[in-house]
């Protein structure tokens, strides 16, 4: 099977070498749309939503997130929720208009991730913010300034170890299966 | 794939591949992980806590309690449920594969309906048009309406469908499917009703057992309870003080649960009610046992020459004077008559001659003098295979106006000498419940999807039970996957129009039924002080049962007589040389497996092989037809002839071959279509001696090879297995 494609590809560009720039940028394409991350961040959210908007307003981070202080996971708003302040509040606004869309069709909003912690780390957000006693912008910044929110830091191992390696009152932190479960 | 790759082309591939991924590598893959919220979240939920609902599995009709792990409102893993006084903790492998049941992505959304049958060829109609459809026919129907049901049927269910036949002044539902055929289910429970006076399906209590026969009872693989016997199992090897149960298992094929046996003795297929008539002779004549036993045997034993039926079971007649011996001397001996004595012409004879061995230990199985009837509840009878072949002729008459199908797949499960299909073309409607278009679906008008079990309500009244009566609650544990609608409500809709019906069935909804059938139990295990209370702990806890354990009465045999009966088969020794052996599979059961990837790809636990059908035959069968593993063999019995691949094991008699049922879909989804036979189409549909059961267990085959040959997918060389020790 691969070889006949291979005598096909190779027919391909021998009958025209001009044909092998077609070739490479058909690569170039795929691994463009593989890597998925041609565009920053902010624009390939599917509804432009202001975080320093919503801080400045007044609303907490575990309003919407407010999984954040039971469950390893932070929880993502569910649509009814963003739906229960914005039936009202800037419903002529374009993005609002937007999520009401999302909202009468019943589907989900298609959220990209920004932070990203691998698979296969245990990571818990309950732990770090109770027991740890940390707040939400020691690794996450000042969302309430981000217009459109971005990583601040890249969520590698050192970078966990930069905090845990100091937890000198909790040696256990250091130990590999804290994380690596 | 039958072109090969040169080094050339292999290194260009790799090159190409590196330049992709180095560019695709510039950047991090994070970005096309996408965050769905949900729309309406569910009650109480938190988003990466998982949440936990107690239900009944409903693979097999033994009605194991599963608890079943929810992430984000979807259903992600099925357990045993440890509180179950059946399974207590423990699942299958056919429970775990549930969840492909719900996910399945054959699985019908909507009522469809067929102009000709036959024709694959399916409309959408809405669940309005579906019901209406179902109502005009039943209101013009009136008592020229049938119901075929499964085993797997909720009971809650049954009940309904009875009560909704009744009002229309039709017979009542013929329960009837492959399983529990091949399970002997109704056979032993009818030998029950001779020997102690009570037709239930008999449980036996391994755990303090010292020694146990098992005529050929799969007790480890498909029969009855498995995964309850597994848990008896484990206590019967490893008693208090070291003590070891001693296992002695007869059968022409080597089962998984005769590998684990502590002596595996093939007997000639169909022998084993002459087996335990000749244990009982011995006993009888030797005086042989513990006191009394010897006086008990000579009261029951058949006249028969023992050492004549030694040699027709295959069995040196030294052999079974030790076998007698030792379950004579043994303290607590327990006899299990399996399932395949079930289907043999003999079947009734041999399940009472295994049961009088319990009688002359005196220990009688559980689950026949449980379950109090005084319960009240609606509970499934099963019914034989005679009631199905008088159902096909009453719809070959032109008396069915209309069929009801739920929970069973006859064009299947049948053989073709019933003639199923031929009556069913004389039958006006055909109404299908089927979750997905099966074998029978693809022959009926209109089909009403019923919803997979882990999406609806539903309860069991467990049979067999182990000594305390247990009804397992079944609730569903997600939002409807597809726009399935449960039966349970269609059939109270339509009751709503028959003014009779209307009466006898006066629920809003299958939960108020439910509501009201709990309300009625007697106190339980768990303390629950209001109806709601009770209702809400009946769901939460799994099911119904009391505590502490009601003590079972004991039982006392009624008089009845063994005979020492010879089983027959169709066709002749020259023409057809070999004894038919069919069993369920371990994973596909009778077929209801095949439609999920996850049993399908399990390898078999004898054969290791999956995806496929085999015929297994000893290696002196193969030499002398010089058959190699592969071959794909035509077997051809009086009746029909299917082509599978062969699976050369010494774990088998020489004059006997041995095909699992489940294989040789033509429906029943992707999964399952166009893949192995189906052996069913090698049995007759003749009748045992007595009972009514289908002797599928009486047929004679012969092998011929077409000249081809596949790779079986097996896991497992048998090289240091089965080959080069010396068994060739």
């Amino acid at each position: 099977m691969f070889s006949s494609l291979w005598w096909r590809v190779g027919r391909f560009v021998r009958t025209s070498p001009a044909r092998l720039f077609l070739l490479a940028g058909v690569v170039v394409a795929g691994a463009l749309a593989l890597s998925g991350s041609a565009a920053p961040a902010g624009t390939t959210q599917p509804i432009a939503f202001n975080h320093q908007v919503m801080v400045q307003a007044g609303v907490q981070c575990l309003f919407c997130h407010n999984d954040a202080l039971r469950s390893p996971s932070p929880g993502m708003p569910s649509v009814e929720l963003c739906m229960g302040c914005h039936k009202t509040i800037g419903a002529g606004r374009p993005a609002i208009k937007q999520l009401a869309d999302y909202y009468a069709r019943g589907e989900p909003i298609p959220w990209a991730r920004v932070n990203y912690v691998p698979r296969f780390v245990y990571f818990s957000h309950k732990v770090h913010l109770t027991a740890g006693g940390l707040n939400c912008e020691n690794c996450h910044g000042d969302v309430g300034h981000m217009k459109v929110v971005e990583p601040v830091a890249r969520m590698s191992m050192g970078w966990c170890l930069d905090c845990h390696s100091k937890q000198t009152n909790a040696p256990q932190l250091r130990d590999c299966v804290i994380c690596h479960r | 794939m039958t072109e090969k790759i040169s080094r050339r082309d292999f290194l260009r591939l790799g090159a190409a591949g590196a330049a992709t991924g180095v560019l695709a590598g510039c950047t991090s893959p994070r970005r096309w992980v996408v965050l769905e919220p949900f729309v309406r979240p569910p009650e109480q939920q938190v988003s990466g806590v998982a949440t936990w609902f107690a239900t009944t599995c409903r693979q097999c009709p033994a009605g194991c309690g599963v608890i079943v792990r929810l992430m984000n409102g979807r259903a992600v893993k099925l357990e045993g449920n440890p509180e179950h006084p059946l399974n207590r903790g423990k699942l299958c492998a056919r429970g775990q594969a549930g969840l492909q049941m719900l996910y399945h992505p054959d699985r019908l959304s909507g009522p469809l309906l067929q102009s000709t049958r036959g024709s694959r060829e399916f409309s959408a109609i809405d669940w309005n048009e579906g019901i209406n459809r179902l109502f005009q026919a039943l209101a013009k129907a009136g008592p020229a309406v049938a119901m075929l049901g499964g085993a797997t049927m909720s009971d809650h269910l049954f009940d309904l469908f009875s009560k909704l036949l009744a009002a229309v002044d039709a017979p009542p539902p013929v329960i009837y499917d492959l399983y529990t055929e091949l399970g002997g289910y109704r056979t032993l429970a009818q030998a029950m009703g001779q020997v102690y006076g009570r037709a239930a399906l008999p449980a036996y209590r391994l755990a303090e057992a010292d020694v146990v026969f098992s005529f050929g009872a799969e007790f480890l693989g498909t029969w009855t309870s498995a995964v309850r016997y597994g848990v008896e199992y484990g206590a019967f090897r490893s008693q208090p003080y070291g003590k070891r149960g001693l296992l002695v298992h007869f059968e022409p094929r080597q089962s998984s649960t005769a590998v684990t046996a502590d002596d595996y003795v093939a007997i000639a297929p169909g022998s084993e009610g002459l087996v335990a008539g000749a244990l009982l002779r011995l006993i009888a004549d030797g005086n042989l046992g513990l006191a009394g036993r010897a006086e008990s045997a000579r009261g029951l034993a058949p006249s028969l020459d023992v050492e004549q039926a030694a040699r027709e079971c295959g069995i040196p007649l030294e052999a079974l004077q030790r076998l007698a011996r030792r379950f004579a001397d043994a303290e607590h001996a327990v006899a299990i008559p399996g399932g395949a004595l079930a289907g043999s012409s003999n079947g009734m004879h041999a399940a009472r001659a295994i049961e009088a061995l319990n009688v002359v230990s005196g220990n009688a199985p559980a689950g026949v003098n449980t379950t109090p009837p005084d319960l009240g509840l609606a509970r499934k009878s099963l019914n034989t295979f005679a009631d199905v072949q008088s159902l096909i002729a009453r719809m070959r008459a032109g008396e069915v106006q209309m069929l009801l199908i739920h929970s069973t797949n006859p064009a299947y499960e049948l053989p073709e000498a019933a003639g199923f299909l031929e009556a069913l073309a004389q039958v006006p409607l055909v109404v299908s419940f089927g979750a997905m278009v099966d074998e029978t679906a693809v022959w009926s008008d209109l089909i009403l999807p019923d919803r997979s079990y882990l999406e609806s309500f539903g309860y069991e009244v467990v049979s067999p039970d182990f000594g305390s009566p247990v009804v397992s609650s079944q609730q569903p544990v997600v939002t409807p996957v597809f726009d399935a609608r449960t039966t349970g409500d269609v059939l109270l809709t339509v009751a709503r129009g028959i003014p009779a019906a209307a009466a006898a069935m006066p629920w809003d909804d299958e939960v108020d039924y439910l509501n009201q059938m709990v309300a009625g139990l007697p106190e339980a295990a768990y303390p629950a002080s209001t109806a709601e209370e009770k209702r809400a702990r009946f769901q939460q806890h799994g099911g119904w049962w009391p505590a502490p354990a009601v003590a079972a009465p004991t039982l006392r045999p009624q008089p009845f007589t063994v005979t020492a009966e010879r089983a027959t088969f169709d066709g002749n020794e020259t023409d057809y040389p070999y004894f038919l052996h069919v069993y369920p599979s371990v994973l596909l059961s009778d077929g209801r497996g095949a439609s999920l990837p996850l049993l399908q790809g399990v390898p078999d636990p004898m054969t290791t092989i999956a995806w496929q059908s085999w015929v297994e035959l000893h290696p002196a069968t193969a030499e002398r037809l010089e058959i190699r593993d592969g071959d794909l063999l035509r077997v051809t019995s009086p009746h029909g002839e299917i082509v599978a691949a062969a699976y050369v094991t010494p774990g088998i008699r020489p004059d006997t071959v041995a095909i699992p049922a489940g294989q040789g879909h033509q429906d029943l989804g992707r999964f399952a279509r166009d893949r192995g036979s189906n052996v069913v189409q090698l049995l007759g549909a003749a009748l045992t001696d007595e009972g009514g059961g289908l002797r599928w267990n009486g047929v004679r085959v012969a092998l011929a090879r077409t000249g081809k040959r596949i790779a079986t997918a097996s896991l497992e060389s048998k090289v240091g297995v089965t080959e080069g020790l010396g068994y060739e």
